[in-house]
């Protein structure tokens, strides 16, 4: 008796059922909903705040997912992805701060310079570290961004130290460019530096998508449940790390370029403290490790209770003008921040998009059995 | 033949001799290449500073190392402990100083009051600990992505705490007044404190093999380290010495905390995470649960940091990065740690 040539693998079965109910999902339509939001957002709301929030969320979803691939889909815990971001940021804004005035060439330059940087550094660190133990790793990489930020500090003649650098960008995105208005809204540099962001992240999240999808993707999967297995599989674990390594820290320095493009001004709190990877780790968590699509979920969550949340305190701290102690509880919202991290990994450790996927997976199992 | 033979062994002996006794020239000659750069007196100076330093060190990541060799638990929090030493210590020492104890106190009250700081601080390092062990850490072993998520948001919390009930700013923090001042020893500039500072720090490391060699406590501590299914099944309740010993590291910490804080004489709410930093890259180049290399590589760590600190203070944790990385490619379990 032969095998029949035409018999199909598992995952070629798998792969057939995902590709005929592509169009079907619902979670399609919520997707085209999601990205509807972001494109119609300039002309539903015209306030700078919002557009603001939203132009970061959506570099940061990107960030956040591409942390994801990492310590979600191949179980590899880095603390240096902040500093990856912060790398593009700086590479964008060094290179039009030191190169004179604002020129087209500065944003390809940024970008290819940011990429080279985050791969050799993250190639070197994953070959110092990610043979050996977990720990390892987390050090290396947690002493690394402590070293990125204190140079970003101290190297004041060339990156402005606590300061920051400021920039311009040339022609159509530079701020004080504006070319009349369309159904009501302004065309200006704000505003197509926002499309630019759009186009980017998404394309970026679409390549995300794309990479743990493919063939690549799922032997990282199996790495994080059993590595052990996966080697016995004949994969070589070690390269896959390193892929995945190099991959998530590519996307996270062009992360820090679009984030620099859209901010125009980076400081070492905002693109390389530790305060940033808090933020990451706490967006990914909230929204669902190993999900991908938490990680807008989780962005928007955090972007969103920062913004009401300061406004909130402020108010309170307003009304009781006397108590000090009361002030500086208003003052440190931090400090809910960190309550909330302890409070979802003990109670909640999928995050909002993981427990929302097992919900729908046990109510199709039940409807399955009845 | 047999001279030919001979000959033959003689040599191999001879090359592996080279190797065993090169590896220590290299390790040992490598701590006077700063005489290159530096004159003698100031390289002596730095010598001491760096001896201190790792000393202050070495308290807070010998807990760090018992913990995760014991208990298996990353405890990523360890410099939040360290923080609120550091501010118990600042707390009774301005007290005391209302007292005149500190600035201008006879040499018993300089000590009593250092003492009574360290006493605070191990006391207030212990209750912390077992209420975050309780509290927390009870309910992710095994998971090391647990505990680094959890132990983070608790060493933010525990730093926002800090800065509600002291304030967000810098403080400065007074020397006793029997150990301010410096000795002069053939030119080399010796400040007292750091004498005591390398006093301590080497008593709690002749204190802390004592009690791990010669007491039943420190029997079963290192069973657990070896494994600690073995020592449960012989009757010992683990759970209960892994809340004593994550205690006992958290006070240690805490305790260090308060000696780099007179030490340095300021306070920061984050002077937790620097020190935690340094701490994790002792923990890793001295080898996990290993006590002895712990304290090596203390003394490694902060003798680099202050010889480069010197002359390029940005790079000093650059430099530091650098060891631990050719360390793991040398030996990838650290110094003394077992694979």
């Amino acid at each position: 008796m032969s095998i029949p040539t035409t018999a199909f693998t598992p995952v070629e079965m798998l792969r057939q059922q995902e590709a005929a109910a592509r169009y079907t999902r619902p979670a399609l339509w919520l997707q085209l909903a999601i990205l509807a939001l972001f494109i119609l957002e300039p002309w539903a709301i015209s306030s700078f705040r919002v557009m603001d929030v939203a132009a970061k969320v959506m570099i940061f979803t990107v960030l956040v997912a591409s942390y994801d691939l990492l310590l979600g889909y191949t179980g590899i815990f880095s603390l240096a992805h902040a500093m990856f971001f912060g790398m593009g940021a700086y590479s964008l804004a060094l290179i039009t701060h030191h190169a004179g005035g604002p020129a087209w060439w500065h944003l390809p330059l940024a970008g290819l310079v940011a990429l080279v940087l985050a791969v050799l550094v993250s190639l070197l660190v994953a070959f110092f570290s990610l043979r050996l133990k977990a720990l390892f790793f987390v050090v290396m990489t947690l002493a690394l961004a402590q070293f990125a930020d204190i140079l970003s500090l101290q190297w004041h003649s060339f990156t402005g130290g606590e300061d920051g650098v400021s920039f311009k960008l040339p022609g159509v995105l530079a701020v004080d460019w504006s070319g009349g208005s369309l159904a009501g809204v302004p065309l200006n540099g704000r505003l197509l530096s926002y499309y630019v962001v759009l186009i980017v992240a998404v394309l970026l999240f679409m390549g995300l998508v794309r990479f743990v999808r493919s063939p690549a993707g799922r032997v990282l999967k199996s790495i994080r449940d059993n590595e052990q297995r996966a080697t016995a599989l004949g994969y070589k674990t070690f390269n896959y790390q390193i892929l995945s390594n190099v991959f998530s820290a590519a996307v996270a320095a062009l992360c820090g370029v679009l984030y620099a493009m859209w901010v125009r001004f980076v400081d070492p709190e905002s693109a390389m403290s530790t305060a940033i990877m808090l933020n990451i780790l706490l967006m990914l968590i909230i929204g669902g490790m190993g999900t991908l699509y938490g990680a807008i979920v989780g962005t928007a969550f955090i972007f969103i209770a920062e913004s009401w949340l300061a406004d909130g305190l402020n108010a309170v701290k307003s009304y009781l003008p006397d108590l000090l102690i009361l002030q500086r509880l208003a003052d440190r919202w931090i400090l809910y921040f960190g309550i909330l991290f302890i409070l979802v990994v003990i109670f909640f450790p999928k995050g909002l998009v993981g427990t929302a996927r097992d919900m729908a997976a046990r109510r199709k199992k039940r409807s399955a059995v009845e | 033949m047999s001279n030919v033979a001979q000959s033959a062994a003689l040599e191999l002996n001879g090359s592996q001799n080279l190797k065993k006794w090169g590896g220590w020239i290299l390790g040992v000659g490598i701590w006077f290449l700063p005489l290159l750069w530096t004159d003698l007196t100031t390289y002596l100076v730095l010598t001491v500073a760096g001896i201190t330093m790792g000393m202050l060190l070495f308290l807070t990541a010998s807990g760090f190392t018992i913990i995760l060799g014991l208990m298996d638990v990353i405890n990523l929090a360890h410099g939040a402990f360290f923080a609120w030493g550091a501010y118990t210590g600042f707390t009774a020492l301005t007290l005391l100083n209302k007292y005149g104890w500190v600035e201008t106190g006879s040499l018993g009250q300089s000590v009593g009051s250092i003492l009574i700081c360290l006493v605070l601080a191990l006391a207030i390092g212990w209750v912390l600990g077992v209420i975050l062990e309780w509290l927390l850490i009870r309910r992710t072993y095994g998971s090391h992505l647990k505990q680094i998520l959890i132990t983070m948001g608790a060493a933010l919390v525990m730093a926002e705490i800090i800065t509600i009930f002291w304030g967000p700013n810098d403080e400065v923090v007074q020397t006793p007044a029997a150990f301010t001042g410096s000795i002069d020893v053939f030119d080399v500039i010796v400040e007292k404190f750091r004498l005591l500072a390398i006093l301590v720090g080497g008593a709690v490391f002749i204190a802390m093999n004592w009690v791990l060699h010669k007491t039943k406590l420190g029997i079963i501590v290192r069973g657990g380290v070896e494994n600690g299914e073995v020592v449960q099944t012989l009757g010992h309740n683990i759970r209960r010495i892994f809340t004593y010993v994550f205690a006992a590291g958290a006070a240690l910490a805490a305790m260090g905390g308060t000696m780099w804080s007179i030490y340095t004489q300021e306070i920061r709410p984050d002077m937790g995470e620097e020190n935690l930093i340094f701490a994790l890259i002792v923990v890793v180049i001295g080898g996990m649960g290993s006590v002895t290399g712990c304290f090596l590589a203390s003394l490694m760590v902060g003798l680099a940091f202050n010889y480069v600190a010197f002359s390029a203070p940005t790079l000093a944790l650059g430099v530091n990065i650098m060891i631990m990385a050719v360390i793991l490619l040398l030996r990838p379990s650290g110094l003394m740690g077992r694979d």
